[in-house]
Order: C-alpha cells, then structure tokens, then sequence
C-alpha cells in the first residue's frame, strides 16, 4: 500500500489540529486528506456510504480498503514513519479492545473536547 | 622506589584497558557486521561504513574514560597496594565496556528493528472495499 485518503471532519477543531499535527510528520505511506461529505470525497468514492464517514474518522487504501473508527486510526499511526511500532503494539490482542475504547471515547466527544481545549474557531 | 611501583601500576593499567577496549572493539565490528548489513537490506559498502564509524566512537570514549581514570590520587608503597588499586581500575573499566558494549548491542537491534518495520503490512485487516476514482 503506498498511499492513504483520509476522509476527516473539517468541523472539529480537534480533527483540523491533528492533520496539522500530522502533515509535520515523516511517513512511510502518503497521506491525502480530504473533508468528509465534500464534493472530492463523494467524486473520488462515488459508491462509499458518505453519511457514515462523518461519524467516525474513515481512511481508504489506494486499492479501495476501508478503514473506519479505531482501524482508521491505527492505520494513520501506521502510515507514519515515527509510530508504525505503536500502531503494531496497539493493534495487538492485549491493547486492541483498550485502543477500541479510548479512541471512540475521543470520537463520540470531539466536539465537547475541541470546546475544553480552546481548539473551536 | 614509591614512584616506581605507582608508575608501574599506571603502565600495567595501560596495557590492560587497552588492549581490553581494542579486543572488544574488534569482537564489535567483526560481529556488528552481519547486523548491519541486513538492516541496510544488503549493502554492505554502507554497513561496513557505518560499522566502522561506530567502531571509531567506541574506541574514542573508551580511550577517555581510560585516561580520565588513570589517575590515582594516592601514592602505592607495596606490590600488594598496586595490585589492588589495578583492580578497582580495570574493574571499572571492564564495567564501562560492558555499559559501552550492550549500549551498541541495543542500537544494533533497535536499528534492525526499525528497517523491518519499513515493510510491515498494515495493522488490522480492513471492514470493507469500496470503488475508488483517480484523483
């Protein structure tokens, strides 16, 4: 896999800094993002269920893998030169339920966590 | 006589710490090799550069530390004073060796960890496929 689409939510001010954040970062896979529910993603994936993507982080893999919620994650963590080891260690049996967890925890609250952090325009 | 027998225990410090360091110095860059070359996906030319350039950094902080400890700070009547203070120094340098040494195991390995993790497939399987259209 050499490159992923990163359909995030351009409404949450925790989701616009962390693709700051991850635009800094060297990556051994290319990451695209584009906003979800925007023209783009509809033109690029003509067939995706688009409403479901702005629930939850969605990656897609350039040969049409779909990658939703905690797997979306994981695999932007993977694509990252810096982290691929974590996203390997969080993956595993052990922490995968844990990671499940904490990540949709952060997702159902973007909103109410971008307020509390002073990261909402 | 009471110069002799300390100057003596500084030469005798000498030869065993560096001989110590250079033998395993040499044991580094003769093992260190295969390491290297398969963390570099086989290209040697640059596995036995950098082996070399750690070899170099190995023996430079040894060489320190041996002649930073040379000194005694107390003068050695007997035979018996000079061989115990050889064995605190050379014990001492023996320790900071093997620091030195499992330092470089660890890099090695982390090295070799990290390239194998170049080529790592993905994490988690995906939850489905969907058509995609070039950008």
């Amino acid at each position: 896999m050499s490159g992923l689409t990163v359909l995030y939510d351009p409404t949450c001010g925790l989701c616009r800094r962390a693709h700051g954040w991850l635009a800094q970062q060297r990556k051994l896979v290319e990451l695209v993002f584009v906003p979800c529910k925007s023209d783009e993603a509809r033109r690029r994936f003509p067939h995706l269920d688009h409403d479901l993507t702005a629930l939850d982080l969605t990656v897609i893999g350039d040969q049409g893998q779909v990658y939703m919620g905690p797997k979306a994650w994981l695999m932007v963590l993977w694509a990252l030169s810096q982290y691929r080891e974590w996203a390997y260690r969080l993956s595993s049996p052990e922490l995968l339920p844990t990671t499940r967890r904490v990540v949709s925890l952060i997702s159902q609250n973007r909103y109410q966590i971008s307020r509390v952090a002073g990261l909402s325009r | 006589m009471d110069i002799g027998v300390t100057t003596y225990t500084y030469l005798v410090y000498l030869a065993i710490s560096i001989a110590l360091t250079i033998w395993v110095a040499r044991t580094l860059h003769k093992n260190g090799r295969v390491f290297l070359v398969d963390v570099f996906h086989g290209n040697e030319a640059l596995a036995d550069s950098v082996n070399h350039l750690l070899v170099v950094g190995f023996y430079l902080i040894n060489f320190g530390y041996v002649s930073m400890a040379l000194k005694l700070g107390y003068s050695i009547a007997t035979a018996q004073e000079g061989i115990e203070a050889l064995s605190v120094k050379v014990g001492m340098v023996l320790i900071v060796l093997g620091g030195m040494h499992f330092f470089n195991l660890f890099i090695f390995s982390r090295m070799r960890r990290r390239a194998s993790l170049v080529n790592g497939p993905p994490p988690v399987p995906p939850d489905g496929f969907t058509q995609v259209r070039e950008a």
